[in-house]
């Protein structure tokens, strides 16, 4: 056993480890803020300073309304939620499968397809994806996001779904069933409103990964009608000089919508998150 | 109606398991398996994304054209440093907050949250936001780092050669560890607090307890997250391409890329499917070697 002094001394060093770690987490997103709200002639200067003289919001105004981002929030917004509700509904069913049916042949095949297909890049898909998008003449539009983001964030989505699944006792969908329930209606009666805390961990993760990815957006779309946030935070670093300002206030736009659905949701993400990692 | 009814139990399974699962394995057939195999094909092409002339079986010679490369070498190396020290100071970083946080105190939460945001934000703003502040004119740790006189100098971390790939694995452990930390928390949680505390009573001090309790129960989850981390890394494009663009001098480019090199600015998807078919060979050897050790490590705990 600890005995007092042994005991503080451990707490101290816990405090001061962990405060430690928060600071370098954390100092980042300070320094974006901070810089956002800096005139120019305070970035661009030798001795940066964490206080701010003439705090402005000239960045921002730049940002959302000269460069357009207003459009881009719009755009992240729409293809990540579709992108996210079509992931929950495909991860929903596969995950179902997954959990219920895993002695047959075609199940375990499939869970080892999904585990394999995590493991390719999609930089390795990229010149034959931006083909068959050509193909389809889905270049330059929300469909061509949606449906690579969809494809990428399946197999870990259906994990998380399938190891929730597991959770569920069958006695209770055998019950229902003796009731004259089908199928259908097992899962939408009994299933679903059982597993929200899943649902929402998996669709957050599917929404977030959707939100972040940068490489699909910077190939697939040209067009400012269609720029999604993630690559048009990379139009600000021109070929000689980089507009730090605007682009630390483009971040902070891009940052806030996840920041704050994490904040309010993070009981449920963490869980989810670690359920279907395990299994996958 | 009364066909379905004919069915026999197994069959209702069946089908109900085919339905439930076509819409996932459609996605992946055509937008993963479909492409993969295509690039499997192109390896061995004549395939030109501009120059329509190039066409035709080219046997090994794609193969032989990106080995040829003067900077396959490098890239190889690079990969491998890239993924090797990412993943090892991912673990470290993770282990020691997760032991940290796996304790009672108050504002346990805080803490949890705050080192957790990192792994959030897009690798996008990530890359830039420290970009920013290793600028070498202008940036806050070059200010911090000569007037603690801790370097005479500023450095260029990302446009010196010297630095520029420790530069991008740090950003990488910054941005990736909390996933490893909040993993082992969980894991750590799952574990009795008796045979901590058993071990205690017969004497095993805090660093005895750690070795021989918790981190044999933490095996199972080490495997896993290590394993998809190595992936994830060796195959990642976005941080690297955000802050180097494989700078300066060819000394942070990965593999992957190469492949963006040859594939979006040389247009020759023939080597650009050449590298990217032997990169996935080398994973699937890496699949088949975890898949073996995970099956023998849940025989173990059953």
């Amino acid at each position: 056993m600890l005995n007092k002094r042994n005991r503080v001394i451990s707490k101290i060093v816990t405090y001061v480890s962990l405060v430690f770690f928060s600071a370098i987490c954390i100092f980042p997103f300070l320094w974006m803020l901070l810089s956002a709200l800096k005139p120019k002639t305070e970035i661009r200067t030798a001795t940066p300073s964490l206080l701010i003289h003439a705090p402005t919001l000239e960045n921002f105004k730049r940002v959302l309304v000269d460069v357009g981002f207003l459009q881009y929030i719009k755009n992240s917004f729409f293809v990540s939620i579709v992108a996210c509700v079509l992931s929950m509904i495909i991860a929903v069913m596969a995950g179902y499968a997954l959990s219920r049916y895993y002695k047959m042949k075609l199940v375990k095949t499939s869970n080892l397809a999904m585990m394999l297909s995590q493991m390719i890049p999609g930089v390795l898909l990229l010149v034959p994806l931006y083909l068959i998008m050509q193909k389809m003449q889905i270049l330059e539009s929300y469909t061509s996001l949606i449906l690579a983001y969809t494809t990428f964030v399946i197999p870990l989505c259906t994990f998380m779904m399938s190891s929730f699944f597991d959770t569920v006792p069958l006695a209770l969908e055998e019950a229902a069933e003796i009731d004259g329930c089908n199928k259908a209606q097992t899962i939408f009666k009994i299933i679903l409103p059982l597993s929200l805390p899943s649902l929402v961990s998996t669709g957050l993760y599917a929404f977030i990964n959707a939100w972040n990815e940068f490489m699909f957006g910077y190939i697939f779309i040209s067009t400012d009608k269609y720029r999604t946030l993630t690559p048009a935070i990379m139009l600000f670093k021109g070929v000689n000089t980089v507009d730090w300002g605007g682009l630390m206030a483009g971040s902070v736009v891009a940052v806030i919508p996840v920041t704050f659905i994490f904040l309010f949701l993070q009981r449920y993400f963490l869980a989810g998150l670690m359920s279907g990692s395990v299994k996958g | 109606m009364n066909k379905f009814k004919k069915l026999t139990r197994d069959q209702r399974k069946w089908r109900t398991a085919v339905i439930m699962l076509l819409p996932a394995l459609v996605f992946l057939a055509l937008l993963i398996a479909y492409p993969l195999g295509k690039v499997i094909h192109d390896a061995f092409y004549h395939v030109h994304l501009i120059n329509k002339s190039m066409t035709g079986f080219a046997g090994m010679a794609n193969f032989q054209k990106v080995l040829a490369d003067e900077h396959f070498g490098q890239a190889v190396k690079n990969t491998a440093y890239w993924t090797i020290f990412s993943v090892l100071g991912e673990y470290l970083v993770g282990m020691v907050t997760a032991v940290l946080l796996n304790q009672k105190f108050k504002g346990r939460a805080i803490f949890r949250t705050c080192i957790f945001i990192p792994w959030l934000v897009p690798i996008i703003v990530a890359g830039m936001t420290w970009d920013w502040m290793l600028n070498p004119e202008f940036g806050i740790i070059n200010y911090a780092l000569t007037n603690m006189h801790i370097i005479s100098q500023p450095i260029n971390f990302l446009g010196d050669s010297k630095y520029a790939m420790a530069t991008v694995i740090f950003v990488n452990i910054w941005r990736s560890f909390p996933y490893y930390t909040i993993s082992f928390l969980s894991a750590m949680q799952s574990i009795p607090g008796d045979l901590s505390e058993a071990a205690a009573i017969d004497g095993a001090g805090v660093f005895k307890r750690f070795f021989k309790v918790t981190l044999p129960q933490l095996r199972s989850v080490s495997l896993v997250i290590v394993f998809i981390h190595i992936i994830w890394t060796a195959i990642n494009f976005d941080f690297i391409w955000v802050m180097t663009e494989g700078g300066p001098n060819y000394a942070t480019e990965t593999l992957p890329l190469m492949i963006y090199r040859y594939s979006m600015k040389k247009f020759d998807v023939g080597a650009a499917s050449a590298l990217s078919t032997m990169m996935f060979t080398v994973m699937v050897v890496l699949f088949i070697f975890y898949y073996r050790k995970r099956s023998s490590l849940s025989d173990d705990m059953a």
